[in-house]
Formats: structure tokens, sequence, C-alpha cells
């Protein structure tokens, strides 16, 4: 069973379960370091995921589709940004509406456009963004179908941590955008608008929830079906949470939260194990992985503080 | 400050919106508005006289309690079966309780049904705990608790237990999985694991190991009813570790992932609940049709009208389990062009061979509820597997 091509397949799994929450985790980056917690991936990626069936559909061009999505997410990020900044609402309460919303009002959405109340797979003619392959790399062996052969949105999801990354640290805005996450205040002492920076920060949020979602209805499988996005979300949140923010680090917690879906997909279908107890894997790595670098900080911060004494 | 003050009630307008759609409270079912007014003058006249039930002029009213509709399989085929008998001059009403995540407030909707004069109680295995209780708390309302099984002595005298011999179509598309394999795997992927769920797993095994002893079968649990995703991923790993080639799905909207694994991988699939060939062949995406060769069918809305019949002819369907399967025609596979062209004329004799060995008696089909615990279900799983 441990052939080559069987570690290469497993590692092209790991890399598309990987890239909604690779998606999901620098959505909560942005959010991160401009100094909140935004609770709502959840929601903004399934309001994509519909959008994106659902503009794909009725204009028949899988492009519009994948804007529609990216627009979509962006107006969830603006109502969040608008009631929680210009509406001073209490931001957690206020993802938590959003999400509840988006369970909701995504059914509703679905019900009236097609009648349908469960999925779109039969009403909705289904679009998914192209996979490519990469010429050179992919005749390597292993590495070669490991990495070619994606879809575009998987590639475009590492190219975002690039540019995540890049607009982070490498742009104005960004250095303003991470200002205001230490201290709102003194950004706002030197003229930086820290509401204007909130709301970019959750547009961008919203553009990345956008794809992550795209990804999921027009990607993986080719059509919405409620609550599809079951759980990613959070789980990209809490790998923006392990990495502290940082962009790279958060990629690479998503993609080995991708590594455990993976194993957790290979164990069930061996049999033998409880399918509960599997279903927890990447759960439990979350809370495990959590614990283990929380306690590497706190040392490092020990001995700097020695250090210093 | 106007405007903002206008948006952020044209917000919360929206919000309360869907979270009101997102309920699918009690009363906003399809059929209810109708109903729902004829039932508030009649409530109190019915309520009064629903002592035995079932007079010659004046049928008592149904309720239907469903989660969702809209699944396009087993809950949209008992709604089949109640347009019917409402066709036949039944008041048959429809609630949608909403699903697991509005558990605790099922009981609450089912007890206003009952307040509001509905005499029968329709639903399925899954509110079987509350239909106990209530059929203990309202001996005057008659309950039908469908798709589920109990033992004879738990079953109180005004409740019925609809039971579909799920294990007898499962065999039969077991028996077509292990004739049409090429590697000798095939798969089952169920949704959530449960008793009903595992009777599919059962009969689908039993079947498929009768055709070909040697048969190895993989089964998997995705862990929800609504993650395509993840089942899509599941069954190409069954496909890439295992060389699974025939996968049977049990898993509600999951199921969708599958057919896309099997368009992506070639293989064949079988659908389960409703002829799922037919549904996508009239849909938008016709080609994932191409890959179902059946669907293992359980009649959910015909099994619920012929037992209204019963009740109505006066026959003895109360205080205990009703068994319904092959024989009754409450289960069984598509048999349609698709399947006839691609099926070897071989596995099809077989197939109908082994049918007729069934309806006469002569083969009984294994099901779970005949294992003594779970560990002896996980043996019988683990026996065959790859």
């Amino acid at each position: 069973m441990f052939t080559l091509s069987w570690f290469a397949s497993f590692g092209f799994s790991v890399l598309r379960l990987g890239t909604p929450l690779i998606f999901a985790g620098l959505a909560a980056v942005i959010s991160k370091k401009a100094g909140m917690m935004n609770m709502a991936l959840e929601g903004m990626m399934l309001c994509a995921a519909l959008a994106g069936v659902i503009f794909a559909g009725f204009s028949g061009n899988v492009w519009v589709g994948l804007l529609g999505a990216v627009i979509v997410g962006c107006i969830v990020g603006w109502v969040i940004a608008f009631a929680s900044l210009s509406g001073m609402t209490d931001l957690y309460l206020t993802c938590i509406a959003v999400n509840l919303a988006a369970s909701g009002g995504t059914v509703f959405v679905m019900y009236v456009l097609t009648g349908e109340k469960s999925t779109t797979s039969a009403a909705i003619r289904a679009f998914t963004v192209p996979s490519i392959n990469i010429p050179l790399i992919e005749n390597i062996p292993l590495i070669g179908p490991m990495i070619s052969g994606h879809n575009i949105l998987t590639y475009l999801a590492f190219l975002s941590v690039f540019v995540v990354w890049m607009f982070l640290y490498r742009t104005r805005l960004g250095l303003r955008l991470r200002a205001v996450g230490e201290n709102p205040d003194a950004a706002a002492s030197v003229g930086i608008n820290v509401k204007t920076v909130g709301y970019i920060s959750f547009l961008i949020s919203g553009i990345l929830c956008g794809f992550g979602g795209a990804f999921m209805s027009m990607g993986w499988v080719s059509f919405f079906m409620k609550n599809m996005v079951n759980g990613r979300g959070y789980i990209g949140l809490s790998a923006s949470n392990i990495a502290d923010g940082n962009p790279v680090g958060s990629a690479i917690a998503a993609v080995f939260f991708g590594f455990c879906d993976a194993t957790a997909t290979t164990l069930k279908s061996q049999g033998g194990f409880p399918s509960e107890f599997i279903e927890m894997i990447p759960y439990g790595a979350t809370i495990i992985a959590l614990v283990v670098i929380s306690s590497i900080r706190i040392s490092r911060q020990r001995k700097i503080e020695k250090g210093t004494a | 400050m106007k405007i903002k003050r206008i948006l952020a009630l044209a917000l919360a307008g929206a919000m309360t919106a869907s979270l009101a759609a997102c309920g699918g409270s009690g009363s906003s079912g399809s059929s209810s508005s109708t109903t729902a007014a004829a039932a508030d003058s009649g409530a109190e006249a019915a309520a009064e006289d629903s002592g035995d039930g079932g007079s010659e002029a004046k049928k008592d009213k149904i309720a239907y309690v469903v989660g969702y509709l809209g699944d396009k399989s087993f809950n949209d085929s008992g709604e089949v079966g109640m347009n019917t008998l409402r066709s036949e001059g039944w008041e048959a009403k429809t609630i949608e309780v909403g699903d697991e995540t509005k558990a605790d407030k099922w009981e609450d909707s089912i007890l206003d049904v009952i307040d509001e004069g509905y005499h029968y109680i329709v639903a399925s295995s899954s509110y079987r705990d509350i239909l106990l209780k209530l059929a203990d708390e309202y001996p005057e309302n008659q309950f039908v608790l469908f798709d589920d099984s109990l033992e004879a002595d738990q079953i109180p005298e005004n409740l019925a237990v609809i039971f579909y011999a799920q294990n007898e179509g499962s065999y039969m598309v077991g028996q077509l999985a292990a004739g049409m394999t090429e590697t000798g795997v095939v798969a089952v992927n169920v949704g959530i694991d449960g008793p009903v769920i595992a009777d599919f797993v059962t009969g689908f095994i039993n079947g498929a190991s009768d055709y070909d002893p040697d048969i190895k079968v993989v089964k998997a649990t995705v862990g929800s009813w609504t993650e395509p995703a993840k089942m899509k991923e599941l069954c190409l790993s069954q496909a890439r570790d295992q060389q699974a080639d025939v996968f049977y799905q049990v898993a509600g909207g999951s199921g969708g992932g599958l057919f896309e694994a099997c368009k992506e991988l070639g293989t064949w699939a079988i659908g389960v609940d409703s002829d799922q060939y037919e549904y996508y062949k009239n849909s938008e995406n016709p080609e994932l049709a191409d890959v179902i060769l059946t669907s293992m069918l359980k009649n959910v809305g015909d099994s619920l009208v012929s037992f209204f019949h019963s009740v109505e002819a006066g026959e003895d369907v109360w205080g205990k389990e009703n068994h319904l399967g092959l024989k009754q025609n409450s289960v069984g596979y598509v048999d349609n062009e698709f399947f006839q062209e691609n099926v070897p004329q071989e596995v099809r004799d077989k197939m109908a061979e082994s049918q007729e060995k069934i309806l006469a008696g002569e083969i009984t089909v294994k099901s779970y509820y005949d294992f003594a615990d779970e560990a002896e279900y996980q043996q019988y799983l683990d026996a065959v597997a790859p």
C-alpha cells in the first residue's frame, strides 16, 4: 500500500483538504492583525459558496461565479464591519449572529431561487474552477503528482500566503493595519483612521473567505449543500491563533490540519477504528497544537524575562 | 445619521428574517397555510370526539412530523404519501420541526399539533423517544413511528411501528455491486452510524458475499449528512487504497459527493431511498446520473398511504411492528433502461433469482437487529474488510 504513488496521492489529498483552511486561516490573520477576532469566517465562506454556484449557474461562466463569491464574501465582511465598527455592537455577538443567519439564510435564498432546500446539485448547472498541470514539475516523481494537477484555487491559496505576508509587512497600509491592531489609540493619535482600517481588514477577510467558499462549492465538489463548510471556518481561525497571526505559520498550521483530515479519511476506509474517534482527530490535533505552541511561547517568554532580570 | 439608522434597521430585519427561515418553524410547512386555517376552526371539535378514531364518515386528522422537506429522498417521499392521502380526503398537515440542532424544540412542536386536534402523529425513528413518551401521556391519540424497530413488549397499544426491510433492498443492490465489481472490492459509505443505517450495511454485505464469497466490502462513515466534500475525499481514498470500484451511498445529502467521486474515477455508484438516476437525469447536471446504476428504493410514501388504508379498513395495525419488505413492494431497486443497458444479463438473472428466493422465504436476509450487540456487528464488518 505504501508505494510512491500512494504517498503522492496522499500528499495531493492533504493539499486539497488544506486549501479552504488556508483561505480561512489567512482571513483570520488579517482580522487578527487589525486587532479583531473574526469568528464569522464560517458564515462568510458559506454565503460565498452559495453565491459562487448561483452566479456561475445563472451567468454560465465560472469566473463570474468566482467573482460573485468574492463580492458576496466582501458584502458579508462589510456587514460585520458596519455593525461592529459603525454600529458599535459587540463583535463576537455580531459574528455569531452572522454565522447563524448564514446557515439559515443560504437555505432560504437557495429555496427562493431553486425550490430546493438541501442542495443545488440538481437545480443549478454545475461549474468548477479548472485544475491545471504545472509543466516540468508534473514529470518529477513523487513531487509531480503531488503538487501538479490541483485546482487553480489551491495554487491561489498558496499564492495568497505570500500576498498577505507582503501586504502586512511590506506595504504602508499593512503597517497601519498592524499599528491599529497593536494599539488603536496610539494609531489614531498619529492620524490613522482606525475605522477605515477596520473596514479594510474585513473586506480583505471577505475576499479570502470568498475564495475559500468558492473552492468548497466550485472546486472540491460542484454544488452547494446546506452547511457544507462544516466548521472549516473555525479550524482556519485556530490555524491563525496557533501561528499568532503569522500568515506563513497559519498556512503551515492549515496544511497540518489538512494532513490530519487526510489521515482521518485514510483510517476511516481501513475500517476497525470507531468513526466517531477518527472524526475527533482534526479537532483533537487543534487543541494539542494550541497547547504545545502556547507552552513553547510561555517558556520562551520566561527565558527572556530571566535574561533581563 | 438618519440613513445609518435605516440601514441598521434593515440589517436587523434581514438577520431576523434569515434566522426565522433557518428555524423552519412549525406552522410554515409548504402545505400548511390552508390547512392551518382549517385546523383552527375544526380544532376544538376534533379534540372533543377523538375517542375511538376512524369512524366511517369522518377521517381523523394526520400530522406528519419531519425535520425538513426538500431532501429529495426520505422526507419528501413521505410528503408524496401525504399528498396522496390529502387527495383521498384525509386532512393531513406536515410540520417541519428542524434538524438535530433544533432537537430541544421537537417535543413542543409535536405537543402543539396534538393540542390543535391532530389525532394521528406520524414521525420517523428520530422522534422515537418523544413518541413513546407522548403515547403514554396522550392515550387518546394514535402514533405512527415509521422506519424503526422495537421489541413487541415496548410498543404501547396506541402506537404502530412501521419497519422497512432496508436489509432486503440492500441485499439486492449488494448482489449487483458484487456482480459489477472488477477488483472484488466494493464500498458502502454512510452518513452517520445508527441502527437503521447499520441494517442497510448488513443487508448489503449479506447480498454481496452471497453473490461472491470472496468479495471485500469497505464500509466508512462520513460523520455528517451534509458533507459532500468529505464524502468525495473518502471515496477517492477508498479507490486509491483499497481499489474499491462500486460505491453504495446511504448518506443523505453527503451522497452527492459519492456520485461526483464516481464520475471522476469512472466507477459505478448505487443510490438510495429514491430513484436518484431519474432525479439527476432530469436535472441541470444530467452527467451525474451516468454513474448511478440503480438506487435502492424505500417507498416511504406508498407505505404510509397503504398503512392508512389498513387503518381505514379497521385492520389490526396498532400496538405492534408492521414489517414491510420486498414482498410488500416497500423496498426494492430501480430497474430502468440504464440499468438494463449496463448490467450484464447474467448479473440481472442472478438478482431476479435471489429476489424470487427472498419472496419465497428461501433466503432470510441478515438484519442488524439480529445481532446480539454492537461487537457482533463489528465482527461481521471485519470479516469482509479487505
